[in-house]
């Protein structure tokens, strides 16, 4: 081993590194954006502002927890209705008034095990544990004021989907739109890159090709194997096939066997939107590259924040108050919602919430194809 | 091959040109690439842009071509001001780099870019790439084909479309002297069915397969003529003294 090599190849890669200065301030700037932004998040969440109903069937002996429990919430800033029964409470909960419904149940007052039944939506899971969370620190906190009485178990039931110990079932819908949306971009940044660098564009512009034929004939492309990659994503995700056992081998299951409550298709259109819309961002972010080592360095830039501000992770009722502007700009966050939808509500296309994910992503997928073909530089009239 | 090839009739009635440049002039930040150039060129001749490295000439070819716009002045090719998308296709460009898809076959980067001519006929690039001689490694990826072999694709490529001006950008380069001498038989026959052809070189020893020379230097026509003319004009039979001559002097036309 040459010392003298090793120096030679130490310096040149030093050299090469410190000269590619989008490199290099990505390199450094961009795992202090991330972290900060990740810190930020966790440490500046809000607490979720709850808004309860109360349906109170143990009559007098659960008026005064009511009260209490309504006195603790409306402190933190939630507010607390009360809703004639059970059913009353979910259709406040379906119809968006009310986030939580608390239900007393009529053996509420006796003594032994008692059990407080709370209702959410189910279709943010990670955000609606958060309002279970404030709802039993607010039971904890009645229950050291009423001395003498222990702490109810609290059951937990949702409108949409079946609330799982499966951590899959929150993180699946979310998964799918951001990984299809990931390496679509990666895919088309690198490739329309190379056609940049390769001399093939410059040889494509000087033909009457016109940039709009190039951004549709990309999405197309693109869009094939995009669709051919959810695709199988979506079956490895729902689906389970059950292998038998064979002489010595043990049985075993392949695929996630996610539970999804609607279509696949229209679990796959939504998809399908968001990676149209990922195939014009990889175009239009390769303007702003010079090797395939920058294209990838625009993930912590472009695609971490959309991760973190879309739900994927961390739900959006609880993000600091600050960033939550930001949350409807996130392409990322119409398809994770939608997705939502799909998967645990059963959404069609013909629901509204739904519509609007749909029409969003379509017409975000529109804006950036208008923006790529623009970046395509020709100076053609 | 001879010398200054055509004679020097300009066709008898006047035609219009096909080629035509007004006190063009492209800057850079602080770079005057092109810097006010003015010529006009007759249709169906081989031209020869030569100049050292940077001295303007895939600058011009480019504002020619339309794929960059001017500071001042204006580019026309067949009567029409570029940049022009619907002129494109009058037009072929070989340019520097290949530009040819490396994962494709001849055959296919044949077709794509006859497609993006619109042209579909299977003998249209099926001739274009007999023509470079490659009709027998039409199936071979273009990625796995020879620095030479690459080169002809590229030409290949460019003249799918028939076009009637054809620029081609230091198309020599790195090839082999053999295949330069092919090269130049393939200009001339397309020059005998009417193509106009700029080729950019800085090999002197191709200057004299042109039918007319223009000096390029820092952004400037510095003079323009048969290689004989110009070298009489220099008072020598060497080219590059000629051209240092026209340089030197800071003659122009």
């Amino acid at each position: 081993m040459s010392g003298r090599r090793v120096f030679a190849l130490f310096r040149r890669v030093v050299e090469e590194i410190r000269r590619d200065r989008p490199s290099l301030a990505l390199l450094f700037i961009a795992p202090i954006l991330v972290t900060g932004l990740v810190t930020f998040i966790l440490r500046e969440s809000q607490t979720p502002i709850v808004h309860a109903v109360v349906v109170d069937r143990a009559g007098p002996a659960g008026a005064a927890v009511e009260g209490a429990i309504g006195d603790a919430l409306q402190s933190q800033g939630s507010t607390v209705a009360q809703a004639p029964d059970e059913s009353a409470a979910r259709s406040e909960i379906e119809d968006g008034h009310a986030s939580i419904a608390i239900v007393l149940p009529a053996d509420f007052g006796s003594a032994g095990p008692r059990m407080i039944t709370v209702i959410t939506n189910g279709l943010d899971p990670a955000g609606e544990a958060d309002q279970i969370t404030s709802v039993q620190k607010a039971l904890l906190a009645v229950t050291g004021e009423l001395a003498g009485v222990s702490l109810p178990t609290i059951s937990h039931t949702t409108i949409y989907g079946v609330p799982s110990k499966d951590p899959i079932t929150t993180f699946a819908p979310a998964i799918v739109g951001f990984f299809a949306y990931f390496f679509v971009y990666l895919l088309t940044g690198v490739s329309f890159l190379r056609e940049r660098t390769g001399g093939t564009l410059e040889r494509l512009l000087a033909t009457p090709v016109s940039r709009g034929e190039i951004v549709a004939g990309y999405t197309l492309g693109f869009g094939l194997f995009a669709m051919i990659q959810v695709a199988l994503l979506m079956v490895w995700v729902l689906g389970t096939v059950h292998v038998p056992a064979m002489g010595p081998l043990p049985g075993f299951a392949v695929g996630l066997g996610v539970a999804m409550a609607g279509s696949p298709v229209v679990a796959f259109l939504v998809v399908v939107l968001l990676a149209v819309g990922a195939v014009s961002l990889g175009i239009f972010l390769s303007t702003f590259a010079r090797t395939e080592l920058q294209v990838i360095q625009f993930i912590p830039l472009v695609l971490v924040p959309q991760f973190l501000l879309s739900g994927v992770l961390f739900p959006v009722s609880t993000l600091p108050s600050v960033l939550k502007p930001l949350v409807p700009l996130m392409p990322l966050n119409y398809a994770v919602d939608g997705l939502r939808q799909v998967f645990i509500r059963g959404a069609g296309l013909d629901a509204g919430v739904l519509q609007v994910d749909v029409v969003v992503l379509a017409a975000i997928a529109a804006l950036f194809a208008a923006i790529a073909s623009l970046t395509i530089r020709r100076e053609v009239a | 091959m001879m010398p200054a090839a055509v004679p020097d009739e300009e066709g008898g009635a006047k035609r219009p040109p096909a080629i035509r440049a007004v006190g063009l002039q492209k800057v850079f930040g602080s770079v005057r690439a092109v810097d006010g150039m003015d010529f006009e060129l007759a249709p169906g001749r081989i031209y020869g842009l030569l100049g050292p490295n940077g001295s303007g000439k895939t600058t011009l070819i480019r504002l020619l071509t339309g794929m960059t716009r001017s500071t001042k002045g204006t580019a026309e090719v067949l009567g029409v001001t570029m940049p022009s998308r619907a002129n494109l296709s009058r037009i072929g460009y070989m340019t520097q780099s290949d530009g040819i898809y490396p994962a494709l076959t001849v055959a296919e980067n044949a077709q794509f870019f006859g497609a993006m001519y619109g042209v579909t006929a299977r003998d249209a690039w099926m001739d274009a790439v007999a023509l470079v001689d490659l009709a027998d490694r039409h199936a071979s990826v273009a990625g796995t084909l020879s620095g030479g072999m690459r080169r002809r694709l590229s030409l290949a490529c460019a003249l799918i479309h028939r076009p009637e001006v054809l620029f081609l950008d230091e198309p020599t380069v790195g090839i082999d002297p053999l295949l330069r001498v092919q090269f130049w038989a393939h200009f001339r026959a397309l020059v005998d069915t009417g193509t106009t052809i700029v080729v950019s070189s800085h090999v002197m020893d191709e200057a004299d397969r042109c039918d007319e020379l223009l000096f390029v230097r820092s952004g400037k026509v510095i003079a323009r003529g048969t290689g004989r003319e110009l070298r009489a004009r220099a008072g020598t039979d060497d080219l590059e003294q000629a051209f240092l001559h026209y340089g030197g002097d800071g003659v122009t036309q």
